[in-house]
């Protein structure tokens, strides 16, 4: 097993550091204190790596068994589409994510976490340069007419508002959203580069490891930070207090769970061999998953109130108290909980149902509202995500607008007009009437 | 990504795990200590997070081995795999878990290009000594010195 290293032609290359230099200007600081925060730890370099001697057969699909492709152009005519849309999503990812952490890198109260989060960022930028080196390195005039610098072009060119998925179209309000995203967020992106470790497309399966390597350390950047809030919280502080990080628990999981795709969803993938499981399913193994996070940091924060508790002591407080009961003080609402999978939804299946956090269904818009703004960051409420949410749902919920075209709304892009710091171009990626050009 | 079996399950360590480590750790040494743990796995996590390993059964980790490969340290500029930290749930002792994490870890360093894999072990801890005997450790002659400051 050995990991082989490559940049992206001069131009594009240089395409993306100008880019760095635009939305993640502490880069050089990041640089300058590697030595302090990751002592003897190889130092990042902005670069695509692919990983050799991986299987070589198809590993899942009806072409199971056959070799995998190495280029887009003998792929099937289908087949390439999806793919193609899966990099240029992840590409837009990745460097979408850098937009939303920059917002509120500098409100970090603890500098390790606040370098734990800037490094996360350039990898973060190095997993969109990995896109990049395959949307550049093949030939996609199969399914793309764009040419290889306007691929480029257009995908530095997105913005908060008009990625192509709708997590990275929020807005971050407060370092805790840098936190509980890495927690949230970037645990789907695991699940997905897992699942395109699989891919028929070789380049794309060779691409996966080093980033799944990263990502890795994404997740404690976020877990590790929340682990300590909690405890924090227990103690009296007040600065995170359990009430703040269960709004943006409330924020990020609807999100979350859409980027796997609409729950009837995902057979052309897996049929194809680029991914092994159906949205569905995936999905659903990531919501155990972060089920099982807030349990231990609810543990976590129940031996800090407690601290004569062990740790079978504290397993079966906590069930009582989860059952209602009062345990050494602490009450079920003093807990953190994990909002239904139908909460706040916008996409797929539950799009536009009013069900609330803990799964009632409401059927009065101005309660449902009401339990929004108890259950969201008041930052957020101000938002204009928020506002179109809800305006998308109250024409839902009067009948003007079915539920399926308010979903395929969502989010409402906005323009951009020359963002891309490699380009004097002007982009126009989506056209929104209602917003002007200033 | 979990297995219910009564097999003993091997894989690599991720943020999740620090809950049991901090579980297992607490019933062999008595001490609750959360950050510790929190930040010592944070660290394997950034620099090598496939290496290091838990074991599950019946999908509940009961075991955890730490480690990395380096080279520098101590003048041994070959690569070389550290087992820096390893625990197994008293109540699943005898089930082989350690050998199986010992087995797991090993392989992984090789295919890291780690040439030897070294640990320290205290003379007092006579059953670990024999554990890293059995996966086929011997002695070296590389001996750890300390005084108190």
């Amino acid at each position: 097993m050995s990991v082989r290293s490559t940049t992206l032609p001069k131009p594009f290359h240089q395409a993306v550091v100008r880019w760095q230099e635009t939305f993640l200007p502490d880069y050089d600081l990041l640089q300058e204190n590697w030595e302090k925060f990751f002592p003897t730890e190889r130092k990042f370099e902005l670069c695509a790596y692919r990983q050799t001697g991986m299987c070589t057969e198809i590993e899942c699909g009806e072409m199971k068994g056959k070799p995998k492709f190495n280029r887009a152009s003998d792929m099937q005519p289908e087949q390439a589409h999806h793919l193609f849309g899966a990099i240029r999503a992840q590409a837009s990812t990745e460097f979408g994510s850098i937009q939303q952490h920059r917002l509120t890198l500098a409100r970090a109260q603890e500098e390790e976490e606040q370098f734990w989060i800037l490094r996360m960022m350039a990898e973060e930028l190095r997993h969109g340069y990995q896109m990049l080196h395959l949307l550049v390195e093949d030939d996609w005039s199969s399914v793309s007419k764009e040419s290889s610098a306007d691929l480029v072009e257009g995908i530095l060119s997105m913005n908060t508002g008009s990625h192509l998925l709708g997590a990275f179209n929020v807005d971050f309000d407060s370092f805790i959203d840098n936190v509980v995203f890495c927690g949230l967020i970037d645990r789907v992106g695991k699940y997905q580069l897992a699942m395109q470790k699989v891919s028929a497309y070789q380049p794309m399966a060779e691409s996966m490891p080093e980033m799944l390597r990263e990502e890795a350390f994404h997740l404690a950047a976020g877990v590790v930070p929340m682990r300590r809030w909690v405890t924090a919280a227990a103690k009296g502080g007040t600065f995170v207090t359990m009430v703040d990080l269960q709004k943006a628990i409330n924020k990020w999981i609807p999100r979350a769970l859409e980027m796997f795709g609409d729950e009837r969803g995902g057979g052309t993938n897996v049929r194809y061999g680029l991914k092994p499981m159906k949205n569905a399913e995936a999905q659903k193994q990531y919501y155990e998953e972060v089920a099982k996070l807030v349990r231990d940091l609810n543990l976590r924060y129940l031996r800090a109130r407690a601290e004569k508790l062990s740790h079978g002591e504290s397993e079966a407080a906590l069930d009582r108290i989860l059952q209602g009961e009062v345990v050494e003080g602490v009450r079920r609402e003093d807990l953190l909980h994990m909002p239904h999978p139908e909460f706040f939804r916008r996409r797929g299946v539950p799009a536009f149902r009013m069900v609330g956090a803990e799964g009632e269904v409401f059927t009065d818009l101005a309660a449902f509202r009401q339990h929004l703004v108890r259950s969201l960051p008041d930052s957020y409420r101000a938002s204009r995500d928020f506002r179109e949410y809800q305006e998308a749902l109250t024409q839902v919920v009067e009948g003007t607008l079915q539920a399926e075209e308010a979903a395929g709304k969502m989010p409402s892009l906005r323009r951009v007009g020359g963002a891309c710091p490699c380009s004097k171009s002007v982009r126009w990626v989506v056209d929104e009437p209602a917003v002007s050009a200033a | 990504m979990t297995a219910t079996t009564t097999e003993v399950i091997i894989r690599p360590l991720d943020e999740l795990d620090i809950s049991a480590i901090v579980r297992i750790d607490e019933q062999i040494g008595g001490s609750y200590r959360p950050d510790v743990w929190e930040r010592r796995i944070g660290y394997y996590l950034r620099r090598d997070p496939e290496t290091s390993v838990v074991a599950e059964l019946d999908g509940r980790v009961v075991g955890f081995m730490l480690g990395e490969v380096r080279s520098g340290e101590f003048g041994l500029e070959e690569p070389t795999g550290w087992v820096e930290v390893l625990g197994v749930d008293p109540d699943c002792r005898g089930r082989a878990v350690g050998r199986r994490m010992g087995e797991a870890i090993l392989q992984h360093f090789k295919e890291r290009g780690a040439r030897s894999v070294r640990t320290l072990v205290d003379e007092e801890q006579t059953e670990l000594s024999g554990f890293f005997s059995s996966l086929g450790f011997e002695p070296s002659s590389v001996r750890a010195f300390v005084r108190p400051v």
